[in-house]
């Protein structure tokens, strides 16, 4: 009971709730200016934090963190910028939908599924942290390497059309994926000597060339589009929508919550495994990619899942596992806290108070988001003709933020001719970024895997958890396989019934 | 809405005004004349990102002027060293934070357009942070020589944040002095190569001391050694590799260090203010504070002692990279 009223001593102070309003206004807004993501606006925020008080330090750079992660679908959904990478694949069924005049319904959704993702994480980070952790550290290279392959197979399914360009596109992200310093060796690849690709390419011009400059030149092209004449905007969902998009929403929640836990994988990946897992069991499939509610949904829950639960590794083992934790990390250590299981022990009414901030945060999600939403659904009711010059604008402004360097710049309108293509070509741009997210991910834990293991290819099959990845990874493939040859039979059986008709 | 437009404008002027006071009043002492940029050659996150900011927000009162941290990121610290060290307009302005990449850097990436030694001005190193040689707990080593004689006989896997970091290369040292069988396993960053140690993984890492200090104290790593000249006072059990004194680890000692430099064009009288402030800003409780918490020692060389230091950098890690074939 003591422990009781010392939490709320510690939290119940007018501080703690501004800092998380202020930090939710400030990830909203930062999350939705393409080429500002919330990483920068954390680090920004890093110094302002080092006179407050630790919870209200903290509670600052999360709700940046939170906010952030949900306003990058906002532009995403009406511009097809995402503003961060996290909310690439938002995109795929929230553009559509803003076109059709569905602008409000996509942004509305994308709130919902985010708050409840953001929820299902803090319960989660709340009763099983220990566990998850625990998780986490049996979770080396060899289990990784499986749980990527098993990633990839998504590419089977956002291959929409033709599986031919689908594998296509998805081997051209691998390859520019590879352009860098060698992981192991240090050595330049693909570079042609130039300082700027040492460091791979720079993913949010990549992002911001392949989806929102298309679009663009794509306008110019045809010079007019038909006016809608309704409002654009449109309404809001409705609950049959929310009900249907539910099952969606939270296993999208858990994906992202395990993603989370686990150090090093992101928010962008989850984001699009919820979405390939949603797409495999929807009755809609076939909508899918063309302006899907539960699409928003899935994308949303898996990469708000994410937020709360990669404060899991950071607060029970002490470990980053992203360089927004890296950075609240840091702030930690400014006030004079190390988290790890040390600080469970001696800072526990600290860490409780820091909890009920943090599913406080989802509340206060919900309702900037609501003001969000009423004042950026405007934006899809502007005329594209005026729209877009600003949209461009933005793009430039964007890829150079990111690292104050020219270079981004061409490489994004390097990344726009290419994008151009693949829509004119009817390439799909998703497996493309899948390859070039998954593919570092890919050698370098099999690399590692072989490093640790010593060329001893038995440590590829060492434990459960290796198995259980190449089981399902084993069966999304045959699945595939199945199903494409269902299909085949199912065709060659309406051609000859067709003939035997006539 | 008008009131919100209101309350914009009176911000806007408030700081306009703010930021012509700030300038008028700099003005008095010749230097700044205008604001400093903290150049930080890595993205936001990580020590050397924070401890630049930390350091900023102190050096803003003692300088009486604004100091604007800056990210530049690429091929290691490279970038953003090759851009300081061409100069231009505001040069006199510009100051950047170098830590071991800066050494280590100008042994691995070929080609540099610039020397890491002649090209700068080295103000003052601002602290130290010793790597610790862990190993997991339920290691069957409890000494350095126990490791050693071990990794004579059978092959060791050591974990770092990347190739070409202070933690990889400390390891590469490690083998070459021990002349031992182990292999670098890279990870991107600390945070993803922490839970292989943990987890048993590899055997072995010589991370920096805040990323296992905490690890440390709970009992989840054993620390074998650290890499200071002198015993860490916050492990002051833990021996340095100076004191194993077999091996020729007696010549294994560095630490991950921190320190402003400038292009050689930065005037005298920057130069002096500089000195000045960081001294100050060095004293202050909240540095002091800062560096604990990092479990760092805080700077002890300025100047030419500080450009010596930095030669003598190079030309170790050079050798190191060579032997380690870690060059293209």
């Amino acid at each position: 009971m003591e422990i009781f009223s010392e939490v709320l001593h510690i939290f119940l102070s007018l501080d703690n709730f501004l800092a998380i309003a202020v930090g939710v206004v400030i990830g909203v807004v930062v999350g939705s200016i393409p080429g500002l993501t919330a990483t920068m606006a954390v680090a920004l925020a890093l110094p302002f934090t080092f006179s407050m008080q630790p919870v209200a330090a903290i509670l600052l750079l999360v709700g940046i963190y939170k906010g952030g992660m949900y306003g990058g679908s906002i532009t995403a959904i009406l511009i097809r910028t995402p503003g961060s990478p996290a909310n690439a694949c938002t995109l795929l069924d929230g553009y559509p939908m803003a076109q059709q005049g569905h602008a409000k319904k996509a942004l509305k959704m994308s709130l919902y599924s985010s708050c409840i993702a953001d929820f299902i994480s803090n319960i989660a980070l709340i009763f099983f942290a220990a566990y998850l952790a625990k998780l986490a550290l049996s979770f080396g290279a060899p289990e990784f390497f499986w749980l990527i392959c098993f990633s990839l197979t998504i590419i089977i399914s956002l291959a929409s059309g033709s599986m031919i360009k689908g594998l296509l596109a998805a081997l051209m992200g691998i390859l520019l994926s590879m352009v860098g310093l060698d992981v192991v060796y240090g050595s330049q690849r693909l570079t042609f000597g130039n300082y700027n690709l040492m460091d791979t390419i720079s993913f949010i011009p990549l992002l911001i060339g392949l989806f929102a400059l298309p679009e663009i030149m794509e306008f110019y092209r045809k010079k007019a589009l038909p006016h809608l004449k309704t409002k654009a905007s449109g309404v809001g969902v409705t609950l049959a929508e929310m009900k249907r998009s539910m099952k969606s929403i939270v296993r999208g929640s858990l994906i992202g919550v395990i993603i989370g836990a686990i150090p090093g994988t992101g928010a962008t990946a989850a984001a699009f495994i919820s979405y390939s897992d949603a797409r495999r069991r929807s009755p809609n499939k076939a909508n899918f990619g063309k302006g899907e509610v539960e699409g928003v949904a899935a994308a949303e829950a898996g990469n708000n899942g994410v937020a709360g639960a990669t404060m899991i590794p950071l607060l029970s083992l002490g470990i980053p596992g992203d360089v927004i934790t890296a950075i609240i990390l840091g702030a930690f250590m400014v006030h004079g806290l190390s988290p790890g299981p040390i600080m469970f022990q001696e800072n526990l009414p600290l860490i409780y108070a820091l909890f009920i901030g943090i599913m406080f945060s989802s509340v206060l999600l919900l309702v900037v988001g609501n003001m969000a939403i009423k004042y950026f659904s405007v934006i899809a009711d502007i005329p594209k003709s005026i729209l877009f010059p600003i949209v461009l604008m933005f793009c430039v402004y964007g890829a150079y933020a990111v690292n104050n360097d020219t270079f981004d710049i061409w490489l994004m309108l390097a990344f726009g001719v290419l994008g151009y293509i693949f829509n004119r070509a009817a390439i799909p741009a998703a497996p493309f970024l899948i390859g070039f997210i998954l593919g570092p991910m890919f050698e370098d834990n099999l690399r590692r895997s072989l490093l640790i293991g010593s060329n001893d290819l038995s440590i590829f099959v060492r434990g459960p958890i290796t198995w259980f990845f190449i089981a399902l990874t084993a069966g999304s493939i045959l699945l595939a396989i199945y199903r494409y040859v269902m299909a085949q039979r199912m065709a060659r059986r309406a051609a000859d019934t067709s003939q035997e008709a006539s | 809405m008008n009131k919100l437009i209101n309350a914009a404008w009176l911000a806007a002027c408030g700081s306009a005004l703010a930021l012509t006071m700030s300038v008028s009043t700099a003005s008095a002492n010749d230097w700044p004349t205008d604001d400093v940029r903290l150049v930080v050659p890595y993205a936001p996150g990580g020590t050397t990102d924070v401890l630049a900011r930390r350091v900023a927000d102190l050096l803003q009162d003692e300088l009486d002027a604004n100091v604007i941290v800056e990210n530049r990121p690429g091929a290691g610290s490279t970038v953003a060293t090759a851009r300081l060290a061409r100069g231009g307009r505001d040069a006199d302005h510009t100051i950047l934070m170098a830590s071991p990449g800066h050494t280590i850097g100008a042994a691995i990436y070929p080609d540099l357009t610039y020397d890491p030694v002649e090209d700068f001005l080295f103000i003052q190193n601002i602290i130290d942070i010793p790597n610790v040689m862990v190993v997991p707990a339920n290691s069957p080593y409890n000494s350095v020589l126990e490791f050693v004689e071990a990794a004579k006989e059978q092959n060791m896997a050591f974990s770092h944040s990347g190739v070409g970091s202070s933690i990889h290369m400390s390891g590469e040292l490690f083998k070459n002095l021990t002349e031992t069988n182990m292999t670098s396993v890279p990870f991107a960053g600390s945070g993803a190569a922490l839970p292989a140690l943990l987890g048993g993984d590899v055997q072995v890492s010589f991370e920096n001391m805040p990323t296992v200090y905490s690890h440390i104290r709970s009992g989840d790593l054993r620390a074998l050694a650290v890499t200071s000249a002198e015993r860490s006072e916050y492990l002051p059990d833990v021996p340095t590799m100076a004191e194993i004194g077999e091996h020729n680890l007696d010549q294994f000692v560095t630490t991950a260090w921190f320190g402003l430099i400038a292009h050689n064009s930065f005037s005298q009288e920057a130069h002096e203010a500089m000195q000045e402030a960081l001294a100050a800003v060095m004293q202050r409780e909240e540095f002091l504070d800062f560096a604990e918490q990092l479990g760092a020692e805080p700077g002890q060389v300025a100047g030419e002692e500080f450009k010596q230091f930095i030669a003598e950098e190079v030309e170790r890690w050079d050798a190191v990279a060579e032997q380690a074939g870690i060059r293209q």
